[in-house]
């Protein structure tokens, strides 16, 4: 049983007068439990592949089914409600939201789901706490450092309970020390059951993860 | 004291007539363009005259048409205008020494104010003023008016300059990733600034440019449109050398003012907030 | 959601913040002023009108009311007929000519003043401000102003000479009369510091030499109700050719006419003000959405519709607009007093009248108007955002 699955994937997009093939027919299976790295040099088509499982961008060809639903039958409405409630996005700007809170930033899918605000206040604190930043709800997003804002990106990625966790470089800002902080939160979100697919240039993110996927080209190898 | 205009005529009937005029007993009468116009008159035509609407017992013959001098102190009022010979006016009020002013000229030389001063202190039931005097009183109307522009247009311009400053702002605060990445290869702050300066003289003088020209356009279209619309010959809009000298140099200020200031706030903060990491 | 990071994001850039607010507060502050203007004109005409209840005027055939030195002829006969309607209630005549005075002390000087001829029992020209009112065959007394009484320098109680027409071959008036000043009035129509005198009507015909004809400059008509006033304009039409019968409305129509110039400056300055409100507006918020597409790339990836991305780009820009707005009335009303300062120092104009006059429809339409303008400029980028290609703006955002 799988939870994500894509076939055949394929992305070409222009660049001005070139043609860039991003994604040669790739297939991807993701059980539930799983921790999949996706590793490759740069322009290998990582990010590509991950955006086109995650719905944020639509394939020149092949499709994507998210827990039995295929995205490209949804229209836009549903697929944005999907990556709501379904998915959780890291990336490796963090995108914080920095005229708000931290505890705010983690309310703002659940505010956009209808959450009743004591309840996704609740929440958000929560899981403020389960990354380590219980005391830190209150201040806001530029005035925490870049491990900070990566963890309180990650407590926004949980707040609506989703089948899957997407990463996209979900270090490449950070230094080693703080990089370790990611990898061991990743490591216990997957120890308790999250799905996690990360897209990495870390190899310590890759050891971690029970199945590396390596492209190259945009294929992948092997 | 408030000057009553002197009555001219209440009551005109056309009285469409042979063009043969009776030989006595017909007065005769210039006619404004615009009446001859509204009532359909030409010259030769008669029409009775009177004080009153029961007693048009004077016929009058059109004996010319002409177009008035074109007046703003009378043009929003649309009165319609006859001329006749004072004393066939002064018969037919049933007034017939009475006048509501004399114009008097002066041997050259003589002061217009000493004359007056003099007719003044033996005057009685009359009193005798400068025509620079009537002129000023008479345009008291305008001054105000103008009064009125100016306001307007100081308002105008105080919108104008948070505007230009507010875009100005916004469109240098645009290139702030490209300043950063400037400074961080050792791009001088008053090089980047100067640069911004310049672009904003650039934006300044097109734009000056373009609002000399739309301002021609609009100033004629308000001819235009006025002149029409009152059926005059007066000039409402007037783009002179000194509106545009003024209205150039006031914008070419504020533009580089504005860019200035925008620039300054642009280089003084550093390079690593610029770029959104400090 | 609630958590409105639209607003907030406006205190980013508090100086920008704070321009756009202030050019806001002067472009609405100006539609405000336009507004009062155009709406003010007629407004402080018809209360100017209507403020003795007099409804109808009927002055001369082809004149309006004290613009010409032209008369009615047989004012008894016409007060009478007029008097005949059954919608009528009541009817006052006014003699309005040009007369002269004495000065009560000091050296002797003519001064010129402003004759008023009325019918105490129905007069719709004046308020008594101080003293008593003429009793309406008081031939003896005359009604001053503050203006006429420093003119003459004379006071409630003194006796004034007032001269009629003035001879100068003969070098004396036609008629002089001794009067005592009974009150002081507030003249409603005259212009400020009008020297305006008031006495029944007979005498001031008088003094203008009119008395044989029975001549009056104007007659104000009262009708029973506001709902009687077309009917009976139409019947005192029909009845009094040789007169010009005109109701507050056809008055305020000609005021309209010959204030054109004023209502079309406010409608085209008015216009510009809202363009200049949706210039603002839309340029500022498309800079903003541009600066922060990244930002609502994400948003849009974890899953926020595009509906909510264009309502917090809507209300961002209204939220501008509002806090702008209500610094632009506060300013539109200090602006209109410095403005109808200007206006009413125009020569000839009643001293009660006023250019700009804040009524509250008036002042809630310019509101209205703003603010809707205000949330309409939000719509370009507002749907710039929505359309932000999510995966691509990522893309650029990484690089």
């Amino acid at each position: 049983m799988t939870v994500l699955t894509g076939r055949g994937l394929t992305k070409t997009y222009q660049l001005e007068e070139q043609t860039v093939h991003a994604l040669r027919g790739v297939d991807v299976d993701v059980a539930p439990g799983d921790y999949v790295a996706i590793v490759g040099p740069s322009g290998c088509g990582k990010s590509t592949l991950l955006q086109l499982l995650g719905g944020i961008d639509t394939p020149s060809a092949g499709s994507v089914e998210l827990l039995d639903t295929r995205l490209d039958t949804l229209d836009d409405r549903a697929l944005t409600r999907l990556r709501l409630t379904k998915l959780g996005f890291v990336f490796q700007r963090f995108h914080l939201l920095p005229v708000l809170s931290a505890a705010e930033n983690v309310e703002l899918p659940m505010a956009e789901a209808g959450v009743v605000p004591a309840e996704r206040r609740r929440r958000a604190q929560e899981l403020l706490e389960y990354v380590g930043l219980g005391a830190r709800s209150r201040h806001r997003a530029t005035q925490l450092s870049g491990g900070e804002m990566q963890r309180v990106a990650i407590a926004r990625a949980l707040a609506n309970k989703p089948a899957v966790i997407l990463a996209d470089e979900p270090t490449g800002e950070l230094d080693a020390a703080t990089g370790r902080e990611i990898l061991n939160l990743f490591r216990r979100l997957n120890g308790e059951g999250t799905t996690l697919v990360v897209v990495t240039h870390d190899d310590r993110l890759a050891a971690e993860a029970g199945r590396v996927i390596r492209m190259l080209d945009g294929r992948i190898e092997g | 004291m408030r000057r009553i205009p002197h009555l001219i005529l209440l009551i005109l009937l056309p009285f469409l007539a042979p063009a043969r005029a009776a030989a006595q007993g017909v007065l005769e009468v210039a006619l404004e363009r615009r009446m001859a116009t509204e009532l359909g008159l030409r010259v030769g035509d008669t029409l009775r005259l009177g004080v009153a609407p029961d007693s048009l017992n004077r016929v009058a013959r059109v004996a010319a048409i002409y177009e008035p001098a074109a007046d703003p102190a009378t043009v929003l009022r649309r009165e319609l205008r006859l001329r006749m010979h004072l004393p066939d006016l002064a018969a037919l009020l049933g007034q017939p020494d009475r006048v509501d002013r004399f114009g008097v000229a002066l041997e050259p030389g003589a002061s217009a104010d000493s004359v007056a001063r003099t007719l003044n202190q033996a005057a009685f039931g009359y009193r005798a003023y400068p025509s620079s005097q009537i002129a000023s009183e008479s345009s008291q109307t305008f001054r105000v008016v103008s009064r009125f522009h100016r306001a307007i247009a100081v308002i105008t311009i105080v919108a104008s300059a948070i505007f230009l400053l507010c875009i100005m702002l916004l469109k240098v605060e645009e290139r702030r990733m490209d300043a950063a990445v400037m400074r961080f290869v050792g791009i001088r702050r008053r090089t980047i600034f100067l640069a911004l300066l310049l672009e904003a003289a650039v934006v300044a003088v097109l734009g000056s440019a373009l609002g000399v020209g739309i301002a021609w356009a609009s100033g004629a279209a308000t001819n235009l449109y006025y002149q029409r619309f009152f059926d005059t010959q007066l000039v409402f809009s007037l783009v002179t050398p000194d509106i545009v000298r003024f209205s150039v140099v006031l914008s070419l200020v504020l533009g580089l003012a504005a860019g200035a200031l925008a620039a300054w706030r642009l280089v003084r903060t550093k390079p690593m907030v610029l770029w959104g990491r400090g | 959601m609630e958590l409105r990071w639209g607003v907030r994001n406006l205190r980013r850039h508090p100086f920008r913040t704070a321009l756009s607010i202030a050019g806001i507060a002067v472009a609405s502050a100006m539609l405000l002023d336009m507004v009062m203007l155009r709406g003010g004109l007629e407004a402080s005409f018809a209360d100017l009108l209507l403020v003795r209840g007099y409804q109808i005027r009927v002055t001369p055939k082809g004149t309006l009311p004290l613009d010409s030195e032209a008369t009615l002829p047989d004012a008894t006969g016409l007060v009478a007929t007029i008097r005949r309607d059954p919608g009528v209630a009541s009817v006052a005549p006014l003699v309005a000519t040009s007369i002269y005075g004495r000065r009560v002390a000091g050296p002797d000087s003519v001064v010129t003043l402003f004759g008023y001829g009325i019918d105490p029992r129905d007069q719709g020209l004046y308020q008594l401000l101080r003293g008593a009112d003429l009793a309406p065959d008081d031939s003896a007394g005359v009604l001053l102003s503050d203006a006429s009484a420093a003119a003459l320098g004379a006071g409630i109680g003194d006796t004034v000479t007032l001269l009629g027409v003035l001879d100068p071959q003969m070098a004396a008036p036609a008629m002089e009369r001794r009067l005592v000043v009974r009150g002081v009035v507030q003249w409603l129509y005259d212009y400020r510091d009008q020297p305006s005198v008031g006495t029944i009507v007979p005498l001031m015909q008088r003094l203008a030499r009119t008395e044989q004809e029975d001549r009056v400059s104007v007659l104000l008509v009262k009708a029973r109700s506001d709902a009687e006033v077309e009917p009976v304009v139409d019947r005192l039409r029909a009845q009094l050719g040789g007169a010009e019968v005109n109701g507050v409305a056809d008055l305020v129509r000609h005021f309209q006419d010959r204030m054109v110039y004023f209502r079309q400056l406010a409608t085209i300055l008015g216009s510009v003000s809202l363009l200049v409100t949706v210039l603002l507006i839309g340029t500022l918020l498309t800079i903003t959405v541009n600066e922060r597409l990244g930002e609502i790339a994400t948003l849009r990836a974890i899953g926020v519709s595009r509906a909510s991305v264009v309502k917090e780009v809507l209300v961002e820009g209204t939220a501008l607009t509002v806090v702008g707005c209500a610094l632009g009335v506060a300013l539109g009303l200090v602006t209109a007093r410095y403005l109808d300062e200007i206006l009413t120092s125009f020569p000839g104009l009643p001293a009660t009248f006023s250019f700009f006059v804040p009524r509250t429809p008036n002042v809630v339409t310019a509101i209205l108007v703003t603010l809707l303008t205000g949330a309409l400029a939000g719509l370009y980028p507002a749907w710039l955002a929505a359309r932000a290609p999510i995966a691509p703006t990522l893309r650029a955002e990484a690089t």
